[in-house]
């Protein structure tokens, strides 16, 4: 791999050189609390330490409401109305993120192709950035706390700068036109790395793995946590929302009141809502609030085999984000201690 | 294809968002628009494919006249808070304050020349086919359901939460952060989560989601951060006295 440094000084300048490449978002504070990814219209916005985002950066390759097709029904003829979707900059994903995002590819790329996904990916340059875990992290019990693929260029924090490692071929060319704001790497870069990397992985609050949990969830389906957490939820669906790896939609036709013409539409949804279940003919496979409760820890703990890892990334959105204080984490250990497992440090 | 537009005891506020969409001119060249009794007190109820009925049943009148339109009517859609769930004048339902007491109280000794009652929705005394909700409804909602109707089909409810779209707003959650008492995650979407894009709480004006609004989660929710009982029941009941349960529910986490 090849590693970059860049300077406290330059830092400004790199913002400015990679909004070259097209239209640049990147997290920013959009209240008292929370941060979001939004278009950069000034860099001293952005926002180098963040712990999450409100809304994953699945919005810029499934936007949250988007129009597919217009259709005539008259003829049956459709028309695309995407266009061509501009190069985009994407700054400041975590570790996570990225792996969230490679787990999306394995479902709209791979399993399904869908060229709406498909165009906005090529579209889009992703730089990573490090990060320091905050207790609703647990990344690192997903093996989703360090990535090795999935980006351009990824900025490890220095305390006078950032290490860079570059991840793809459009990394090396953004790299090659820009060498006059990069340095090289010096020894005490790479000891300020080890040294970074040694206190993140220390301030993790768990150790252990979750790998047996798809199957300790199958067993404990009976668990009577079941019903008192599914109790306390709202069936709001800010889990699945604000989930990077949550992936459902729902798709709609809206004719016009011509009754010549219409469009598709297609939104994000979630198997928090009752009509996520419910299929031609009135049967819902989901039928009561707790069915739908187990549904997400089941569809989350599920591995994802492409990778290796659970389709949870450990980014503790949908704990830090739930208005009815559910703690998504806490449950699965306490699941894995209905059996007797208990991973270190755990308490 | 033949539709009415019908005003039970509301504020006109539904019939006047239909009546100011801007395609109306589409909307009248597609139907033939046999009542619509803002516009004009002229129409007389005959039989139309779909009649849209706003307002609640808070008069014996008006029961003789939904029974009625709704026996001239193929399809009948409650439009609005009023005729989905009885409005905020049934607010009085989940106080348990009886007709006679609130008469008394707002218009003391007066002779009215109607038979009043505390307010309800439609579908206590008729069969609604579509709900389509609001306080008043949206625009894109009304072209939608129009013309679904227009091309012989029908309209997709919504059955989830403000909150859906509030968070494909991308707005900060005020619940979470500030504690403010949030009605989104138990009423329909549809409006874009409007309110809470300016910082302001959800009041519940759509309505609550069909039969998943969980009004005890969310009471839990209020608790925990120190609301008191007396000030969450009232501000759910505004919209929402009328929803199955809702007293219960907040009693069940505040106790009696
Ligand atoms: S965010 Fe919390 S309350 Fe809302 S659906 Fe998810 S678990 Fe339930
Ligand atoms: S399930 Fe929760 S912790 Fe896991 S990736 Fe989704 S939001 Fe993050
Ligand atoms: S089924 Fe639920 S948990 Fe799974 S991806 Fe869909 S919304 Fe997320
Ligand atoms: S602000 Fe209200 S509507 Fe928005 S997510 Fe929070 S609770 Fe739901
Ligand atoms: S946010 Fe709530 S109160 Fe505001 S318009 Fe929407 S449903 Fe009504």
């Amino acid at each position: 791999m090849r590693y970059l440094k860049l300077g406290s000084r330059n830092i400004d300048e790199f913002l400015g050189r990679i909004s070259n490449y097209g239209d640049l978002y990147a997290p920013q504070k959009i209240s008292e609390k929370f941060y979001d990814y939004r278009k950069v219209e000034d860099i001293s916005q952005v926002e180098f330490n963040y712990n999450r985002t409100i809304t994953p950066a699945k919005k810029y390759f499934i936007p949250p409401k988007h129009e597919m097709f217009e259709f005539d029904m008259e003829t049956g003829e459709y028309t695309e109305t995407m266009g061509d979707v501009k190069p985009f900059v994407l700054f400041g994903l975590h570790a996570c993120s990225i792996v969230a995002l490679r787990i999306l590819d394995g479902v709209y790329l791979n399993e399904y192709p869908d060229k709406y996904y498909a165009a906005r990916r090529k579209a889009g340059i992703i730089i990573g950035i490090s990060c320091l875990p905050d207790e609703y992290c647990f990344c690192n019990l997903r093996r989703t706390d360090f990535v090795d693929i999935g980006f351009d260029l990824f900025l490890h924090e220095l305390p006078d700068g950032y290490l860079i490692r570059v991840g793809s071929e459009r990394g090396h060319e953004i790299v090659d036109e820009n060498m006059d704001i990069f340095e090289e790497v010096s020894n005490d870069d790479i000891e300020n790395f080890k040294k970074f990397e040694k206190k993140r992985h220390e301030m993790f609050k768990y150790e252990g793995s979750f790998d047996n949990l798809r199957y300790i969830l199958e067993l404990t389906e009976n668990s009577p946590l079941w019903d008192e957490e599914s109790e306390k939820c709202l069936g709001c669906g800010n889990c699945t929302m604000t989930c990077p790896t949550c992936r459902c939609y729902d798709v709609q036709d809206l004719p016009d009141i011509d009754g010549k013409h219409g469009k598709r539409i297609r939104f994000w949804d979630s198997c928090q809502f009752r009509s996520h279940g419910l299929v031609a003919g009135g049967h819902n496979f989901r039928e009561t609030k707790k069915d739908r409760f187990i549904n997400r820890y089941v569809c989350k703990n599920a591995y994802f085999y492409p990778l290796g890892t659970s389709y949870c990334v450990g980014c503790g959105n949908c704990t830090y984000f739930c208005p009815a204080g559910i703690d998504f984490l806490k449950n699965l250990i306490k699941i894995r201690d209905v059996v007797g497992e208990v991973a270190h440090g755990e308490q | 294809m033949k539709i009415g537009i019908h005003g039970l005891t509301s504020c006109y506020g539904c019939q006047l968002s239909m009546a100011v969409v801007k395609r109306i001119l589409d909307v009248s060249e597609k139907f033939d628009i046999k009542y619509f009794y803002m516009l004009s007190s002229a129409g007389k109820i005959e039989h139309v494919d779909v009649a849209f009925v706003e307002g609640s049943v808070s008069t014996d009148e008006d029961e003789k006249e939904l029974r009625m339109i709704r026996e001239n009517a193929d399809v009948l859609v409650a439009i609005g808070s009023c005729a989905i769930h009885g409005g905020v004048q049934s607010i009085l339902f989940s106080e348990g304050i009886g007709y006679e007491e609130a008469f008394k109280t707002v218009y003391g000794d007066k002779k009215m020349d109607y038979n009043g009652r505390i307010a309800q929705p439609l579908d206590k005394f008729v069969k609604v086919d579509y709900r389509l909700p609001g306080c008043p409804p949206e625009e894109e909602e009304i072209m939608y359901y129009l013309a679904t109707f227009a091309i012989g089909s029908w309209p997709e409810e919504k059955d989830y939460p403000v909150c859906a779209e509030c968070r494909r707003a991308g707005n900060p959650c005020i619940l979470i952060e500030k504690g403010e008492p949030c009605l989104g995650p138990v009423t329909v979407a549809g409006c874009d989560a409007r309110c809470i894009k300016y910082g302001i709480p959800c009041i519940g004006c759509r309505g609550p989601v069909s039969d998943v609004s969980w009004f005890d989660s969310l009471a839990m929710s209020f608790r925990d951060r120190g609301m008191d009982k007396e000030y969450v029941k009232k501000r759910m009941a505004i919209f929402a006295s009328r929803y199955e349960g809702l007293n219960e529910m907040i009693d069940k986490i505040y106790g009696d």
